[in-house]
């Protein structure tokens, strides 16, 4: 009763969460691999890409000791793509997330990501390089906003066209926003459900108490409503099966 | 929904009208005639926790008195609502509008009263989100005033949580730089 934090993560938490991010880099120096708890960090060898956590990509880049290569989805060109789509294709729903991601197995198929044997630790997001250079453009990986800021307001220099970069994800989120706001809407014949698929891990945090409380409210609005159809289909399938029973004994 | 729920009991203490089926002595003075009983067939506004205890519990089949609906769900009010959810200051008519709507709900069969408030809520929580999210931001507060003022409890602990979260992003968002 006395916590004091909401329910489910606060921006701060998810901003924090987000720097386990993968993204790649080019370092300008060398750098001996690291052993850390959440895994080996390669070898730095200054013309060739790694993929580094993000918090540690910032902190080279803070140093002047690497460059960061942006992920493809945040060229102005993808981003534009995204917002073309959220307006114009489908101006319900929000963009879906970008596919999981995939390898080829060498006989010409594709398989799940980290996923070879069966028993193997199924890995989701933040040990996935959903924010490496070779992620799928035009997809909104579950990080997009807070990545996006901070590698706007840390390393502007390494984005092509921050400026525009800046101004459509600006309106990528007011048009999100609007979304978010317009899902509670659904609720409103009864029996909707809001669909969130494709939602940003910030969004999600931001809007978090809102939907939730809005959810709340129909649902104890409609208990009575809920209550009696319940009884009634109990009726209803009771009937059913003493007919069933009649036609048995017929 | 608690014990200790503030907006429960408060709930719980609005008046509804009733109806006394029985003559009840010494009981005049719920109708400002302390001296003489309380006659079958007067109405009074009792508070809801009474009112539905009288209301279901039998005596000889006859109920100590029949309930009806508080002028705040009146038709008048349900009218208004289904013109335009957002023009209607809720407060104005009860300050735990949707509480009183959800215990009548559970008391009445009245479908259509369900449909209606549910379809208010959801259309005038999307005005409160949009309000949450602006306030703070921009000066102009003179517009949303009205609207605000209208807010009942249900609908203000709604805005406080979009303004919540807005807050909390807001803060991130300028924090991002350091």
């Amino acid at each position: 009763m006395a916590l004091p934090l909401p329910p489910g993560l606060v921006p701060t938490e998810v901003a924090f969460l987000c720097e386990m991010e993968m993204v790649t880099i080019i370092p300008r120096q060398r750098l001996e691999s690291i052993s850390l708890l959440s895994g080996q960090i390669p070898t730095l060898r200054p013309p060739h890409r790694a993929q580094l956590p993000l918090w540690l990509a910032l902190l080279l880049k803070k140093q002047r000791r690497a460059n960061i290569v942006p992920p493809s989805w945040l060229h102005p060109a993808s981003l534009s793509e995204i917002i073309h789509h959220e307006i114009n294709i489908d101006p319900e729903g929000f963009s879906p997330p970008p596919p999981p991601v995939t390898r080829s197995d060498g006989r010409g198929m594709a398989r799940p990501y980290g996923d070879s044997k069966p028993g193997d630790m199924v890995l989701s997001p933040p040990f996935l390089p959903s924010c490496a250079a070779d992620a799928p453009s035009s997809y909104l990986p579950y990080h997009w906003l807070e990545l996006s800021e901070t590698l706007l307001a840390h390393a502007s220099d390494d984005i092509h066209g921050a400026a525009e970069v800046r101004t459509l994800l600006r309106d990528l989120q007011e048009v999100r926003a609007a979304k978010m706001r317009g899902s509670t809407t659904q609720l409103e014949g009864g029996g909707g459900v809001v669909g969130l698929r494709g939602v940003g891990a910030m969004e999600l945090a931001e809007s978090r108490g809102f939907v939730l409380g809005v959810v709340e409210g129909v649902r104890k609005l409609g208990a009575s409503a809920e209550a009696t159809r319940r009884e009634e289909e109990e009726a209803r399938s009771e009937g059913g099966e003493e007919s069933d029973e009649d036609m048995a004994f017929g | 929904m608690s014990y200790y729920d503030l907006d429960v009991i408060l709930t719980d203490s609005e008046k509804v009208p009733c109806k006394f089926e029985l003559e009840v002595p010494d009981l005049g003075y719920l109708d400002n005639n302390p001296s003489q009983p309380l006659k079958a067939g007067t109405s009074v506004n009792l508070p809801l926790w009474l009112a539905e205890l009288l209301a279901l519990t039998h005596q000889s089949s006859t109920p100590f008195l029949t309930l009806s609906l508080p002028p705040a769900l009146g038709d008048n009010v349900l009218n208004a609502l289904k013109a335009d959810p957002r023009a209607v200051p809720l407060r104005d008519q009860s300050q735990n509008f949707y509480g009183l709507g959800a215990r009548m709900l559970d008391l009445f069969e009245e479908p259509e009263l369900g449909v209606v408030l549910r379809r208010s809520f959801v259309v005038r929580a999307g005005e409160v989100a949009l309000h949450g999210r602006k306030a703070g931001a921009t000066g102009d507060a003179g517009s949303a005033e009205d609207f605000m003022r209208g807010l009942e409890e249900w609908e203000k602990k709604l805005y406080r949580q979009a303004h919540e979260g807005a807050k909390g992003h807001k803060e991130w968002m300028d924090g991002v730089k350091k």
